[in-house]
């Protein structure tokens, strides 16, 4: 099977924000909740560039690791998906992951966060492919029409990347060869433990 | 741990309830209306109305049991012309997908683009129409106030004359909406029609077309994956047009290309770039001509393309030799060393582009700054050649068609002017007597004198009647598509707002004009539908023109603009006939069309534009055509956006969008052009030349082209343009058409090869290869323009005033019927720059677009911008204990004294010392006042915020009334 | 200055130094874009940038002390808190088998003494059962995963979870409140002095038989008093820093916050264990004290001879109310 993973060239990345509201019309994300988001680091300096971010869908994702309910799982394509039914809104998971990815529907005091919410690479969540229960609990399934993450599909740039990690890391090795620089893909090393060789 | 779907456990809702903010999935229209009601109308209202006509809007999950159908359209925002795949069911628009096939997009959109779906769901769109009772938003249909407007409108006429009646139309029309709207002011009897263009490139179409022909970006997005060194000069694509730095990133990695971003602002496109230059606002001749000084200093420029092509270089030389790299750094701050790195890599690493958008545009010196970007171009050769040219970025979806079809004070569609023989050619594809126009005028001089910009309608309210050269002020104002918050000086808007006797706006959303100023009546709210419910083409910046399908039918009572249209001629022959007028609209107007649903097709009106807009060549772009290419976008190239040979016959060969011009009659198959002035392809393949506009020769130098000609032409130096004339005398008549003779008969026996309707000049010329539209130079010196060869000019605001009796603008004089003032309001910036000693500049988000009204009611979009905000350098702020994120005050010259405007500041680098910039989208906030309750209720936009017009200050072009948003003055302190 | 004072415990406690985030617009920010160069520049430090969403938390790009408090959550948590209450139930049963039931001496003499009144024992019991929850939702979340789960189920296990969250959450209050009584009641029996050196000199009579003098309470007491004030103001505190998150400090506070919270929490448990064990099955007469508050005046005299002493002294000085007569006076 695909090991399905993101991939990010900063170098393209242009902090447009098509793949944050793409996130949003795909699955009517409410207001608040952030799935993806696009980060510039360097501001206004010589240097600066943009990273969108959201779940990475981690090797041993640190989610599932502290998750005090056990209530996240890995598909066979190795998409880091959890049950929302399952989850008590504890919040371990946002201290653990370290992209910021897991969302609340509320504030939180008195751990009232709610449900958590996160990106789910457009595989959608536990209960039965492309149903309307799952649609409102966890968006779209992309991945069960055999379609990748609307995010990336989106990018104005083609900067964002999803796939199998092999067929990116290709993609992007081509690109940073024929064009000479690249700054790396973002967040791989945390998340994968690995990153491009060019 | 749970592994995969076999644990799935189908059907646990009982807490999907905790994801609160989903709408409720799964509904057909019916369905929603009945669940959902309508926002802020009562049942009792609702029970008035047939439910057929209040579509409300619904969104959903896909039913996968379901049959989905797909229909393309084009994305409403910038001008890049992204393709949008809409997902269909029930009549609901369930979801978007990447649109892969399209040439220009290739499946991606921006934060824009990949939200347009939410415009349909509404929340916040005018669902029907209303009018101001006492202050008071009331519901009314649209027979009502369709009947009050036009009774309204016939009594300002009665006692003011139609001048008095602005038409501010829209670059969100389609070409067939915009088409309709010239043709409606033109059939009201004014010149008083204008539109977005005028804020946003007329100064690039002024100065393009007066440098080589034709007011439009030369080359396309795709073709500057040939480019190897790119200028960005007063642009922002990042922002403005994202996908276009699909196409910039790829040639910039492709070629190794050199990017080069001169701009004051360190914007996201600078963060790419290879080379960015910091430059003092306003200073963009100067950068110019110093580029220009080394390039002739070391011999660099395209001498042979000079002397073939160009006309006037010389006198340009002379100019420039006064910026030696000393004067350049005193001016605009920037060392002669970058300039001289700069100047070698454009001109030597070739083929080179010079992007720009309203850093250059929107300035005193707009024409200006456009001619000297164009002659940079020609002086280095690179215009007419694939990876070349003038990359003019166009802002709004359809700006460049909205252009192209006369929205615009100065001339009828196509850029045919306002002379008698441009209403004549008109008035004969209309099939009514020129005299019948003559008629519905004022006086025949009005016919021929441009109207009043948008930039100044509310100064021809204002000012005494007698300042204001026509009949009357300005009485009524009719606004399709267009925000309030868009133009400078708003504190003065809002006096011309409050004593106009009627207000019409009609637009999806109320948009600032319907709550900027204090009236209580006379204002009427009538909702159009967007793009998306109706159909109709558009034209990209790159001039491809394309076929959008309608998607879902108009929600709630919205109506598109041709029915609006159609309807309120209809309205107003009813109020004539009423008061015993004998004006009359509907029919003569719409005699052309098929009407169908009480609304002209739009099939049928861009017929009649193929049948008139000779001189553009919009003529090939049948309805057909252009479908045909929206259904085959994937054989289309990517780089040469040329069908491929795998393409079906009725489009191979094509570009993409058939990009005007395309010549001749459809069944002619012209291909379009793509690169415009392209003399390496054939006349009947999209090439050309420059365009012979000015005569054949001024003082004694001759005007034509020299030895330079299109491929395969039979005429192989310059010529003139084509009339029936020059045809006698190349003896080429003989091979018209005995129809073609018959219709060049019927309409008088003499043609230009633009007025000929039955296109037998240009078929004839073509048949030799040659361009009727003449093979001329381009001008380096375009001595009908106030300033022949451009000059620098300061800021009519500028702190730099020790540089103003140098620099000095223009000074006072009139235009477009009103008075304009130069040197007397830049001679106060010596005691205003002490005071208000930061530059104020201004620019866009990529969130949001134009007045913002639309962008920030889509929650997808508003959520990611939240606060209307000052971008103010580190040093300044700490020079006035700001921090990141706080409130501050933001004062304008021209503001009341005791008035500021409210922002967060956000403390950057990304502009310079001494710079602020501010987005223009935000309104709803106006000096301090919110005003969020003026809104009809549930129709306010998400976000407010303060307009950054309503600091800015005085300022226009001289040729084309542009506004001067780029720099002014202010000063800013913690709130 | 809440997160310095985090930093500080975390550093006394963990010896963990703070995490300064990469602050943009620092001068020595970086000119490069490479996140292994970022990353190696900032030693493993929070990448932070600029958002323009409200949420000033996304604007942190890459946190990596995820990791660390990871490594801590599954391992030094879960080690710590595994001997500490495992260890203290062993040393418990190895005490029980080598020392038996504590009698008291000479058995009960029928005659009491008030050790506790009402409002003692009621706050006692209060703070003891919120406690006893806090610590069972609390080891729930830590180890509930790997006992509990496998036993009753997902769905049984969220369920319970879910409870045992909102208990500990709302607990955590009555569980403050009844520390801030059990300071303000016994905080004046409990000053460390010369009686509580010679008592644990003598190993408190755990260790032997001696009986060392002891005062109302004795220095095990004395150091339970303290450990449950000074722990349970550590976790408390730490505790408000996690129910209301992002409210007082940030994403890097919280997780010493956790850290500082569970270990102390852990350790509390295994001390409360011994406290439990001493004060039921361990002894005999003990557990009247915090029951009917009155305790054998024998087991008083074996325990805190020092304080019975003081006691009767108090009662044979007390004058009588007046209009009082002595019994059996007419």
């Amino acid at each position: 099977m695909a090991r399905m993973k993101f991939l990010l060239d900063s170098d393209r990345c242009i902090e447009c924000n098509a793949c944050v509201t793409a996130c949003k019309n795909e699955h009517e994300v409410p207001w608040g909740i952030n799935r993806r988001r696009v980060v510039t680091i360097n501001d206004g300096k010589p240097g600066e560039r943009s990273v969108s971010m959201a779940c990475m869908h981690c090797t041993d994702a640190p989610c599932a690791a502290v998750c005090p309910v056990s209530c996240f799982y890995t598909t066979a394509d190795a998409i880091v998906l959890h049950d929302k039914d399952l989850c008590i809104g504890c919040g371990y998971c946002f201290y653990a992951c370290p992209f910021g990815a897991p969302q609340y529907p509320r504030i939180g005091n008195f751990g009232s966060r709610g449900k958590m919410d996160k990106c789910t690479y457009c595989a959608g969540g536990p209960q039965a492919d492309n149903t309307g229960a799952e649609y409102i609990q966890y968006g779209a399934n992309r991945i069960a029409e055999g379609k990748l993450p609307l995010c990336a599909e989106m990018c104005s740039t083609k900067a964002l990347l999803a796939g199998d990690g092999e067929v990116i890391a290709q993609i992007y090795r081509e690109r940073v060869q024929r064009r000479g620089y690249g700054a790396g893909a973002w967040g791989w090393r945390t998340a994968y433990r690995e990153t491009v060789a060019i | 741990m749970l592994i995969k779907r076999s644990e799935a456990r189908a059907g646990k809702q009982r807490l999907a309830a905790a994801y609160a903010g989903l709408s409720a999935g799964g509904l057909d229209r019916r369905a929603f209306l009945r669940q959902a009601g309508l926002t802020g109308v009562g049942l009792s209202a609702l029970g008035a109305i047939p439910l057929t006509t209040v579509r409300p809007a619904a969104a959903g999950p896909t039913d996968f049991a379901q049959p989905i159908t797909r229909i393309k359209n084009v994305c409403t925002h910038c001008s890049v012309g992204c393709t949008v795949t809409a997902e269909v069911q029930n009549g609901v628009w369930v979801g978007q997908e990447p649109s892969w096939d399209s040439p220009i997009n290739r499946g991606t959109h921006c934060a824009k683009g990949a939200s347009v779906r939410e415009l349909v769901h509404g929340d916040r769109r005018i669902k029907y129409p209303m009018k101001l009772v006492n202050g008071q938003w009331q519901r009314m249909s649209w027979d009502a106030a369709l009947a009050e407007i036009g009774d309204k409108l016939m009594a300002v006429r009665q006692a003011s004359g139609p001048d008095s009646v602005f038409w501010l139309g829209s670059a969100k029309f389609s070409n067939e909406g915009a088409y309709l709207y010239r043709k409606f002011a033109a059939f009201w009897g004014t010149n008083n029609v204008d539109h977005q263009a005028r804020i946003c490139h007329s100064t690039t179409v002024a100065g393009v077309a007066n440098t080589w022909g034709y007011g439009a970006q030369t080359n396309s997005y795709n073709d500057i994956r040939n480019s190897k060194t790119m200028i960005i000069m007063g642009g922002n694509p990042a922002e403005a047009h994202p996908v276009s730095l699909q196409h910039v990133l790829s040639g910039k990695e492709m070629n190794r290309a050199n990017l080069i971003v001169i701009d004051p602002r360190f914007t996201r496109t600078a963060a790419h770039a290879t080379e960015y230059v910091r430059i003092r606002p306003g200073t963009d001749i100067p950068i110019i001509w110093g580029l220009l000084w080394h390039i002739f200093e070391n011999g660099w420029e395209d001498k042979e393309f000079i002397r073939q092509r160009v006309y006037g270089m010389d006198d340009v030389r002379t100019e420039v030799a006064k910026w030696n790299p000393q004067e350049v750094e005193r001016v605009t701050g920037v060392p002669g060393a970058q300039l001289r790195k700069v100047a070698e890599l454009f001109a030597t690493q070739k083929p080179s582009t010079l992007i720009w958008c309203m850093g250059a545009t929107q300035k005193t010196v707009g024409t200006a700054n456009v001619r000297a970007y164009s002659i940079l171009l020609l002086a280095t050769g690179n215009v007419g050649k694939e990876g070349t040219g003038a990359n003019i970025f166009r802002g709004h979806c359809n700006v460049q068609g909205a252009t192209d079809f006369g929205l615009d004070v100065t001339t009828l569609p196509a850029y045919y002017g306002l002379d008698e023989n441009a209403w004549r050619h008109w008035s004969r594809v209309w099939g009514v007597s020129y005299e019948s126009i003559v008629a519905r005028f004022d006086s025949p001089a009005m016919m021929t004198t441009p109207g009043i910009p948008t930039t100044r309608y509310f100064d021809a309210v204002t000012l005494p009647r007698d300042q204001v050269q026509q009949r009357d002020n300005f009485k009524a104002m009719v606004v399709f598509g267009h925000g309030g918050n868009t133009v400078t000086r708003m504190p003065e808007a809002v006096r011309g707002l409050e004593k106009l006797d009627l207000l019409v706006v009609a637009d999806p959303h109320p948009t600032t004009f319907a709550v900027l100023a204090n009236r209580r009546e006379n204002t009427y709210l009538l909702p159009i539908c967007t793009q998306f419910e109706t159909s109709g083409s558009r034209t990209a910046s790159n001039r491809s023109v394309q076929w959008g399908s309608q998607i879902v039918k108009p929600i709630f009572e919205s109506k598109d603009d041709y029915e609006a249209l159609y309807r309120l001629a209809g309205a107003i022959d009813a109020a004539a006939q009423k008061r015993n007028m004998p004006f009359r609209m509907q029919a003569e107007m719409f005699q052309g069309f098929e009407i169908k649903d009480n609304a002209p097709t739009s099939e049928s009106i861009l017929r009649e534009i193929n049948r008139g807009a000779i001189s553009t060549g919009y003529t090939g772009q049948s309805p057909e055509r252009l479908k045909l290419h929206m259904q085959h976008q994937d054989k289309f190239d990517l780089v040469t956006l040329r069908a491929k040979d795998d393409a079906p016959p009725e489009i191979r060969g094509d570009f993409y969008g058939l990009p005007w011009p395309c010549w001749g009659k459809p069944e002619w198959r012209h291909p379009g052009t793509h690169v415009l002035y392209n003399t390496n392809l054939h006349v009947k393949e999209g090439g050309g030349t420059f365009r012979a506009r000015f005569g054949v020769e001024r003082n004694g130098v001759s005007l034509l082209a020299e030895g330079s000609f299109s491929k395969g032409s039979e005429l192989t130096d310059g010529y003139p343009e084509f009339t029936t004339a020059v045809m006698a005398r190349l003896g080429w008549d003989a091979e018209l058409t005995a129809e073609e003779k018959a219709s060049i008969q019927r309409q008088g026996g003499t043609a230009s090869w633009a007025t000929d309707l039955s296109m037998g000049i240009i078929r004839v010329t073509m048949e030799h290869g040659v361009m009727a539209y003449g093979n001329a130079k381009a001008r380096a010196n375009a001595w009908n323009l106030p300033d022949p060869v451009p000059v620098h000019r300061e800021p009519i605001y500028t702190p730099r005033t020790d540089l103003i009796a140098q620099y000095p603008t223009l000074p006072d004089r009139r235009g477009f019927r009103l008075p304009h003032l130069g040197q007397s309001v830049q001679n106060r910036s010596r005691e205003v720059a002490p005071n208000f000693p930061i530059i104020l500049t201004s620019g866009r988000l990529v969130e949001y677009e134009g007045g913002g009204e639309e962008t920030r009611s889509n929650r997808w979009l508003a959520e990611l911008q939240q606060d209307m905000f000052i971008e103010i350098n580190p040093q300044d702020a700490a020079a006035r204990n700001v921090r990141d994120g706080q409130w501050v005050l933001v004062q304008g010259p021209e503001m009341p004294r005791d008035k500021q405007v409210r922002v967060k500041a956000l403390v950057t680098e990304r502009v310079g010392a001494g710079v602020a910039w501010m987005p223009f989208h935000f309104a709803g906030w106006f000096m301090q006042e919110d005003q969020r309750g003026k809104y009809p209720q549930g129709t306010d936009p998400i976000v407010l915020g303060e307009s950054v017009n309503a600091v800015t200050t005085y300022g226009y072009d001289p040729v084309t009334f542009m506004q001067e948003t780029k720099v002014t003055l202010c000063q800013i302190r913690a709130a | 200055m809440k997160i310095r004072i985090l930093a500080l415990l975390a550093a006394l406690f963990i010896g963990v130094a703070g995490l300064p985030a990469f602050a943009q617009g620092s001068s020595q920010a970086p000119s490069v874009a490479d996140e292994m160069a970022i990353q190696a520049l900032l030693r493993g430090e929070t990448v932070h940038g600029r958002i323009t969403i409200p949420d000033q938390r996304a604007a942190n790009l890459i946190q990596p002390q995820g990791r660390e408090w990871r490594e801590f959550h599954n391992v030094t948590l879960a080690w710590v808190g595994g001997v500490a209450v495992l260890g203290m139930l062993a040393l418990l049963v190895v005490f029980r088998v080598a020392k038996g039931r504590i009698p008291i001496e000479g058995g009960p003499s029928g005659r009491t003494i008030q050790r506790f009144n009402a409002f003692e024992r009621v706050n006692h019991w209060m703070v003891a059962s919120c406690f006893i929850i806090l610590a069972l939702s609390g080891l729930n979340l830590t180890f509930g995963r790997h006992v509990l789960l496998p036993v009753i189920g997902p769905e049984a296990f969220t369920e319970v979870s879910l409870w045992g969250k909102l208990a500990h959450n709302f607990l955590a209050f009555p569980f403050t409140l009844g520390l801030v009584f059990m300071l303000l009641l016994w905080i004046k029996d409990n000053i460390p002095n010369g009686t509580d050196i010679r008592w644990l000199k003598t190993g408190g009579g755990l260790v032997g038989n001696a009986h060392p003098d002891s005062e109302r309470f004795n220095a095990g007491q004395k150091g339970i008093f303290w450990i449950t004030v000074l722990g349970g103001a550590a976790v408390a505190f730490t505790g408000y820093m996690l129910v209301f998150p992002f409210f007082f400090t940030d994403i890097a506070g919280m997780q010493l916050s956790h850290m500082i919270h569970s270990i102390v929490a852990v350790l509390m448990i295994a001390v409360m264990l011994a406290h439990i064990y001493i004060g039921t099955m361990g002894m005999e007469g003990a557990v009247e004290a915090m029951t009917t508050g009155q305790v054998d005046l024998n087991w008083a005299k074996q325990h805190h001879n020092l304080w019975v002493e003081e006691e009767l002294a108090k009662g044979r000085a007390a004058s009588p109310p007046t209009g009082a007569k002595a019994a059996g006076a007419d």
